[in-house]
């Protein structure tokens, strides 16, 4: 049944929208705002496509939507704890994955949709593409200057921590 | 040779048929400026991969889950006991197909898609959730709108500041944000016992444009206080706000006017 297929999927969806939005609660209010649109028109997913890539697309819609009303819809969640939970992991990769996911929330959110379905989710290009509605041509080379905004961003971080004692 | 850098991001990424592959090998043993870009871009992907990897075995938040997910287990078991041929047995499998059914309608209402339905067919539901023990009801109809009165009214009047809510009382008010409509009007967004709506200032009264089941809190606690709302009453807010929502100094002001349009 085709509501256990995407309920099998909602931990790839849960980290997807991580990736774009980098608070959890903003990021579950996100796959919550996307299930309910794919429930709602699961008639338009043709059998035989992948339906991960067809569930992506509505959570990318569904943040676009977002961010454009985001400005006002900011105040209206409550403000969510920082990142990531400290779990029972070294406190150097917890710093390193802190500073990935802070670094990647930085991005302009062109970037953010391409590192979040190749890098994050690891969809090869012709998928991520599809899913973007872009031509993979276009996809390589966003994802290039993606990756390039994504290592400046992470060295003027070391750069930051540094400098400050 | 000379290769670009998207070709080697390319590579990185397992992206490249066997010829050029095997290219990009036999470059990257002689040059070692290559070996590095592509070392540069493997550990990117690798790093950034770790970073989200620990999210897909956290515990999926129930609110995420289809409804058909939560229910399918408990709702098919006893159907499926029933030997077909028995008439007893038939009128259990009945029943249980009744209370299937049943269990499904409740169950469908929580989902906040539903919220977006017209108050007024929503109203019958949860106008008993809304009025504890022998209160009189919260809401009415009045014509073909639907209205606050009694304890939602007053505490729509009243509260102001995020203050409200007289601990422990299930069925107390929390008025969660207010603010000024494109055409006005003040608005509040409210959750009162297991419903959670948006109320705009009509004249003197009240009117309820919106009405859905509220999140469950004490489903995990993973929901907080500011999203408590569904989404069928977050785009209501989205739909009608004009600017950003009124601090308390804001609410105290409209308060003071008796929640007129501002002049």
């Amino acid at each position: 049944m085709l509501a256990d297929e995407i309920a099998a999927l909602l931990p790839r969806m849960r980290r997807f929208a991580r990736a774009l939005t980098y608070h959890r609660e903003d990021a579950d209010d996100l796959v919550q705002i996307a299930m309910e649109r794919a429930l709602g028109r699961s008639e338009q997913w043709e059998p035989g496509t992948r339906l991960d890539s067809w569930l992506f697309r509505i959570i990318k819609n569904a943040w676009i939507d977002e961010v454009r009303s985001r400005t006002r819809r900011a105040e209206l969640f409550a403000p969510a704890e920082e990142g990531e939970h400290v779990g029972d992991d070294t406190a150097q990769a917890h710093q390193q994955r802190i500073a990935l996911q802070k670094a990647i929330s930085l991005l302009s959110e062109e970037h953010r949709l391409v590192v979040g379905l190749v890098l994050v989710d690891g969809l090869p290009y012709k998928e991520a593409a599809d899913v973007l509605e872009i031509p993979v041509g276009t996809l390589t080379s966003r994802l290039a200057r993606a990756r390039d905004a994504l290592q400046q961003l992470l060295a003027d971080q070391t750069d930051t921590t540094r400098r400050t004692p | 040779m000379t290769f670009s850098d998207d070709i080697l991001m390319a590579y990185a990424d397992g992206e490249l048929d066997p010829a050029e592959r095997a290219a990009i090998e036999r470059a990257m043993q002689a040059d070692p400026a290559i070996a590095a870009a592509v070392a540069r871009h493997r550990t990117l992907r690798d790093d950034v991969a770790a970073a989200f990897a620990d999210i897909l075995a956290e515990p999926v938040p129930a609110r995420l889950q289809p409804p058909r997910a939560q229910t399918q287990a408990p709702a098919q078991a006893p159907a499926l006991e029933a030997p077909p041929a028995n008439v007893a047995s038939l009128a259990a499998a009945r029943e249980a197909k009744d209370a299937r059914a049943a269990h499904e309608a409740r169950r469908r209402w929580s989902w906040p898609e539903w919220g977006a339905l017209a108050a007024m067919l929503v109203v019958g539901v949860l106008v008993g959730k809304l009025t504890p023990g022998g209160a009189p009801p919260a809401i009415a109809g009045s014509g073909n709108q639907v209205v606050a009165q009694g304890e939602l009214a007053a505490a729509l009047d009243r509260q102001v500041g995020g203050s409200g809510g007289n601990g422990g009382n299930a069925a107390a008010v929390r008025i969660g944000v207010s603010f000024a409509a494109r055409d006005g009007r003040y608005c509040r967004g409210f959750v009162m016992g297991s419903s959670a709506g948006l109320a705009c200032r009509d004249g003197d009264r009240w009117r309820i444009p919106v009405l859905a089941e509220a999140e469950p809190e004490s489903a995990g606690g993973y929901r907080q206080a500011g999203s408590a709302l569904p989404a069928a009453v977050l785009d209501a807010i989205d739909a009608r706000i004009a600017g950003k929502p009124l601090d308390a100094a804001g609410e105290a002001a409209a308060k003071a006017r008796g929640w007129r349009p501002a002049p």
